[in-house]
C-alpha cells in the first residue's frame, strides 16, 4: 500500500500527528524528577548554588540519546527490553538483571512512598491516611485503566511539574549569574562537589527508565514511518525534564544557599524555604514534590512487573485476569504493598534505604546499556536501523562516562562510609 | 531395566548445551553451541551440529549430525579426527531452524492450546543415532535448570512438600503442536514447518488472540503463510487498528485479494476505514464486477442499510418451482451468508416476495415458490438506519431482512450479526450515560 508521506501534511496536520504521538518520551523523562531526584537536585542547590547547573547541558544530551535508542528497538522491532535481553542473551543474563532491577525498583518505590510521606507532613495530613490512599490509588489507576486512560493522567501529572518552574520565578533568582554559570563552568576539584555531580548524573538516567520508555513506546504502538515525531517526543522531553531539575537547583540556590542553609532532604527544603521565599513558594515545592512522587510510585511497580514477566515468559498485562496472569498481578501489588508497608513503619532509616537502591541502580546501569549497545547494533534485529558509526561513538563515549560515574557513585558509598 | 534405559534416552538441551566436544582419540574439539534441525513429519531431527572455539576471536564450525557417535550429558564424541573439522570466524545458517536462535528462549504459538509462549528449555530424545526434538519445556523448572539450581531448588522443595506440583508436574508441549516464530530473512514470513496446516486448522476467533501477542513484524509474517481463506477470516475479526496495519504491511496486490474473498459488508467497512487514495488504488485492482458494487456502497454511511449490508444472498425467480428453487439454493449455499432467508424476484430483480428454507422444505416440490411466500415481505430502503433496521426485526421476529433500492430491486441483505455488534456499542453507550447521570 506503500508510505504515507508525511511531507504532503500542512502544519497543522504534522502538528496533530506529534500531538498523538507524544506520551512515551516526555512521561518517562518526567519521572526521573521523582522524590529521589528532587532530594539530589534541592540538595545540590542549597550546599553547591549555581555552580553545577552547567552539567544539565551535558545530561540532556546524553538522556536524549540514550533514550533514543529505546525508542528505536520497540519501534523496529516491537518488542521490550526484557524480551529482547532474554531472546538475544539468553536466561541466565536476563534472571540476574531482572533480581537486581527488582531490589533497585523496590528501592525506588520506598523512594517515592517517602516523598509522599514528607509532603504529607509538608501539607499537615496524616502521614499513614495519605500513604494508604495513595497506595490504593495506584492499584486502581493501573489495574482497572487501560494504557490510553493511563497515559492522559500521566500527561497531566507532567504539567504540575511547571509548579518548580513557577517557583523558581518566584524566587527571583539573579539571571545573569545563572547565565554564566551555565556557560562558563567553574569546576571544584573537591570530594564532595564531585560527588554531588555523580548525584545528579545518576538520578537522572536509571536503568527502570530504559524498560519502561520501551515497552510504553511498544505499548502505544508507534510505526516506523512515524518515528521522527516520536523522536521529537523524546527530544522534548529530555530537555523538560532537565529544565525542571534546574529550576529546583535554582530555587535552592537563590535561597538557601545564599543565607547558608544546610539540608538532607527535599522535607527539610521546602521547610527552609518558607521563612526565606514566603508560603507559596513552599507550597508550589511540597506540591511538587507529592505529584513527582505519586507519578514515580505510579509507574515504577508496574514498569518492573511488565519487564520480569516479559523476561521470564510470564503472562502479563492488565487487560488479563488474576487467574492468567498471576505472577504479573502478585508482583506488581507486592512491591506497592511492600513499598508503602516499608515506609510507615516508625524509625526506618530511609536515607540508607535510598542508598541502597541507588547502589543497585549504579550496578544495574551499565550492564543494561552494554547490552542495550549490543541489541541496537545487531543487524538481525535492528536491519537498516542499527546506529551509524559517528552514533556509536557518541553513544559509547556517553556509556563510558556513564558508567565511571556509576562506579564513583559506588565507591564512597559503598567502601568508604562504612 | 528397560525402564531406565528409555530415561536416559531423554535429555534436555541445557544439558548438552555447552558440551564438550572430543573426537575419536579423546581430544576436545570445543563446545557444543547449537544445533540445526530438520522438521520430519511430527518431530524435527538434528541435521547440523555447531561447535564452537572460545578464544580471541571465537569460531565456528559446522559439521553434519551423522558423524555424532555418542551423547551423553556434558560431552559429545565424534566419529572423525579433529584435523578433519574446519573452523571459521563466520558463522552463517540463515535459512536453517536453529535451536539456540530460533526455539530456545523465544515466543513460539502452541497450536493445541492456542496461545503464545515462551520456551525455557527443550526435551530431546535420542533414538538410535538421530536427536529428536520431542517437547518444549515452558514451565518454571525450565528456568531453574537453565540457571544451574535445579538439585538445589528440587531438595529444597523436597523437604517442604515431598507431592509438590512442581516436583510432579512437567510442562512440556509437543513438538507436533508448536509453532516457531522465527522469520526467514530472504522472505520475510515465518520458516514454514510441516504443522502450518495446523495453524490454518485454529479458529479464526483464537487465532486473532495468538497474533495480538505477537510484535508486528511477526504479526505480518505469520499472516503470510496462512491461506487465503483463513487470512480473510481472520482479518474479519481483528479491529479496524489492527486490520489497516496489517493491510499496509502486506501490500496492495494481495490486500485486494483478500478483498476479493471478503463478504461485501466486511469488504465495504474494512475500505471506508482506509485513505481515499488506497481505495481507489485497490478499487482498480480488483475484478470489475465487485469493485463496481463496493464503490456503489461506499458511498453510503455505515450507519445505512447499503454499508452494512451483503450482497451474497439467495433470489429465486418466482417463476420457478419448488424442487427448482431447492436446486438453485443447493448451487448458492457455499457463497451466501445465509440460506435461512429466500427471496423470491421477477426477471429485473424486483423483489416481490420472501419465504424460508423450513417452508420449502416442508412444501410440496411440484408447487410453485410464490406459494410457500409469507404473506407480507418487509424490506428496507438502502439508505435506512440502523436503529429503523432494528426496530423491524424486533417488530417481526426476522434476522434478515431484504435491501430494495427505490425502485424495489433487491440489492442485498441485512443480517441481525451485521447490526449486533452496531446495537451492543449504542446500547453499551447509552447505559453508560445513565450511569453518569
Amino acid at each position: 500500500m506503500g508510505k504515507v508521506k508525511h511531507n504532503s501534511l500542512s502544519i497543522w496536520g504534522r502538528m496533530l500527528l506529534y500531538l498523538s504521538i507524544m506520551g512515551p518520551g516526555i512521561i518517562t523523562a518526567n519521572v526521573d524528577n521523582d522524590a529521589g531526584g528532587i532530594t539530589t537536585y534541592s540538595v545540590a542547590g542549597a550546599h553547591f548554588g549555581y555552580s553545577l547547573i552547567w552539567s544539565f547541558i551535558p545530561i540532556v544530551f546524553a538522556l536524549i540519546v540514550i533514550q533514543e535508542m529505546c525508542s528505536r528497538m520497540a519501534v523496529v522491532t516491537g518488542k521490550g527490553l526484557a524480551d529482547l535481553i532474554r531472546e538475544e542473551f539468553g536466561v541466565k543474563v536476563t534472571f540476574y538483571a531482572m533480581v537486581v532491577l527488582v531490589l533497585a525498583n523496590i528501592g525506588n518505590v520506598m523512594a517515592e512512598f517517602s516523598g509522599i510521606a514528607a509532603s504529607a507532613d509538608l501539607f499537615g495530613i496524616n502521614r499513614i491516611v495519605l500513604i494508604v490512599c495513595c497506595a490504593v490509588f495506584i492499584w486502581v489507576l493501573i489495574v482497572k485503566g487501560n494504557y490510553k486512560s493511563v497515559e492522559k493522567v500521566f500527561l497531566v501529572a507532567c504539567v504540575f511539574y511547571v509548579a518548580y518552574v513557577v517557583s523558581g520565578f518566584v524566587t527571583k533568582p539573579d539571571w545573569n549569574v545563572i547565565v554564566s554559570e551555565t556557560l562558563k563552568p567553574r569546576l571544584q576539584w573537591n570530594k564532595g562537589y564531585l560527588f554531588m555531580l555523580v548525584g545528579i548524573v545518576g538520578t537522572t538516567i536509571a536503568p527502570w527508565m530504559q524498560f519502561y520508555q520501551q515497552a510504553a513506546v511498544v505499548e502505544k504502538g508507534i510505526k516506523l514511518k512515524d518515528y521522527s515525531y516520536h523522536r521529537l517526543d523524546v527530544i522534548v522531553g529530555g530537555f523538560v525534564v532537565n529544565i525542571v531539575a534546574f529550576f529546583i537547583v535554582i530555587v535552592c540556590a537563590s535561597t538557601l544557599f545564599k543565607h547558608g542553609v544546610r539540608i538532607e532532604t527535599a522535607k527539610e527544603a521546602a521547610l527552609a524555604l518558607k521563612p526565606l521565599a514566603g508560603p507559596y513558594c513552599y507550597l508550589l515545592f511540597a506540591f511538587g514534590l507529592f505529584n513527582a512522587s505519586l507519578f514515580a510510585a505510579s509507574i515504577l511497580p508496574l514498569s518492573t512487573a511488565y519487564s520480569v514477566c516479559e523476561g521470564m515468559g510470564w503472562e502479563l498485562g492488565v487487560n488479563k485476569s488474576f487467574r492468567e496472569a498471576p505472577q504479573f498481578y502478585s508482583l506488581y501489588t507486592a512491591i506497592i504493598i511492600f513499598g508503602a508497608a516499608f515506609v510507615l513503619i516508625p524509625n526506618i532509616p530511609l536515607v540508607k534505604i535510598m542508598l541502597f537502591s541507588q547502589v543497585a541502580n549504579g550496578i544495574l546501569l551499565p550492564f543494561i546499556l552494554i547490552l542495550m549497545l549490543r541489541l541496537i547494533n545487531n543487524r538481525r534485529l535492528m536491519g537498516d536501523h542499527v546506529n551509524t558509526k559517528w552514533y556509536n561513538l557518541i553513544v559509547w563515549c556517553t556509556v563510558v562516562m556513564m558508567i565511571a560515574l556509576s562506579l564513583m557513585l559506588l565507591m564512597p558509598q559503598g567502601i568508604f562510609q562504612r | 531395566m528397560l525402564n531406565q534405559q528409555a530415561e536416559s534416552m531423554f535429555l534436555f538441551f541445557s544439558e548438552i548445551q555447552e558440551a564438550k566436544i572430543l573426537d575419536s582419540d579423546g581430544f576436545c574439539l570445543g563446545r557444543l553451541y547449537d544445533i540445526l534441525i530438520e522438521p520430519i513429519g511430527k518431530y524435527a531431527k538434528a541435521k547440523i551440529l555447531i561447535i564452537e572455539k572460545k578464544g580471541l576471536p571465537r569460531s565456528w564450525a559446522v559439521v553434519p549430525w551423522s558423524v555424532v557417535s555418542q551423547v551423553s550429558k556434558g560431552c559429545l564424541r565424534l566419529n572423525g579426527k579433529a584435523r578433519e573439522v574446519i573452523f571459521a570466524p563466520l558463522l552463517n545458517h540463515k535459512a536453517d531452524l536453529s535451536i539456540r536462535r530460533d526455539i530456545l528462549d523465544q515466543q513460539v504459538v502452541d497450536m493445541n492450546n492456542q496461545n503464545v509462549i515462551r520456551v525455557n528449555d527443550i526435551h530431546l530424545l535420542m533414538a538410535e543415532k538421530d536427536l529428536v526434538v520431542a517437547h518444549v519445556d515452558i514451565g518454571l523448572r525450565g528456568i531453574v535448570r537453565r540457571l544451574g539450581f535445579e538439585k538445589f531448588i528440587d531438595t529444597l522443595v523436597r523437604i517442604f512438600d515431598k507431592n509438590s506440583r512442581y516436583l510432579q508436574k512437567l510442562w512440556l508441549i509437543s513438538w507436533k503442536h508448536i509453532q516457531p516464530l522465527s522469520i526467514n530473512p530472504v522472505s520475510m514470513t515465518i520458516k514454514v514447518d510441516v504443522s502450518q496446516k495446523q495453524l490454518n486448522e485454529i479458529p479464526a476467533a483464537d487465532l486473532s488472540e495468538i497474533m495480538l501477542d505477537l510484535s508486528q513484524k511477526h504479526r505480518v509474517a505469520l499472516f503470510k503463510i496462512l491461506d487465503i481463506t483463513t487470512k480473510s477470516k481472520l482479518l474479519c475479526t481483528l479491529d479496524f487498528k489492527e486490520q489497516k496495519s496489517l493491510l499496509e504491511e502486506i501490500g496492495e496486490r494481495e490486500a485486494v485479494e483478500i478483498l476479493n474473498q471478503l463478504p461485501t459488508d466486511e469488504a465495504v467497512d474494512l475500505l471506508s476505514e482506509l485513505p481515499k487514495s488506497n481505495v481507489h488504488n485497490m478499487l482498480r485492482l480488483m475484478e470489475s464486477k465487485n469493485a463496481k458494487m463496493l464503490s456503489t456502497l461506499l458511498g453510503y454511511s455505515g450507519e445505512s442499510a447499503a454499508g452494512l449490508m451483503t450482497t451474497e444472498y439467495v433470489a429465486v425467480p418466482e417463476t420457478a418451482s419448488i424442487e427448482e428453487a431447492l436446486v438453485l439454493i443447493k448451487e448458492k449455499t457455499p457463497k451466501a451468508e445465509t440460506i435461512q432467508s429466500i427471496f423470491i424476484v421477477d426477471q429485473e430483480n424486483h423483489l416481490v416476495g420472501s419465504t424460508v428454507l423450513r417452508h420449502l422444505i416442508i412444501a410440496d416440490l411440484k408447487d410453485s415458490v410464490r406459494k410457500a411466500a409469507f404473506k407480507k415481505t418487509v424490506s428496507i430502503y438502502m439508505e435506512d438506519e440502523v436503529k429503523k433496521i432494528a426496530f423491524l426485526m424486533d417488530k417481526y421476529k426476522i434476522y434478515c431482512l431484504p435491501v430494495v433500492d427505490s425502485s424495489n430491486v433487491l440489492v442485498g441483505i441485512i443480517t441481525i450479526d451485521d447490526i449486533f455488534s452496531r446495537l451492543v456499542s449504542i446500547a453499551w453507550r447509552r447505559s453508560k450515560k445513565k450511569k453518569h447521570l
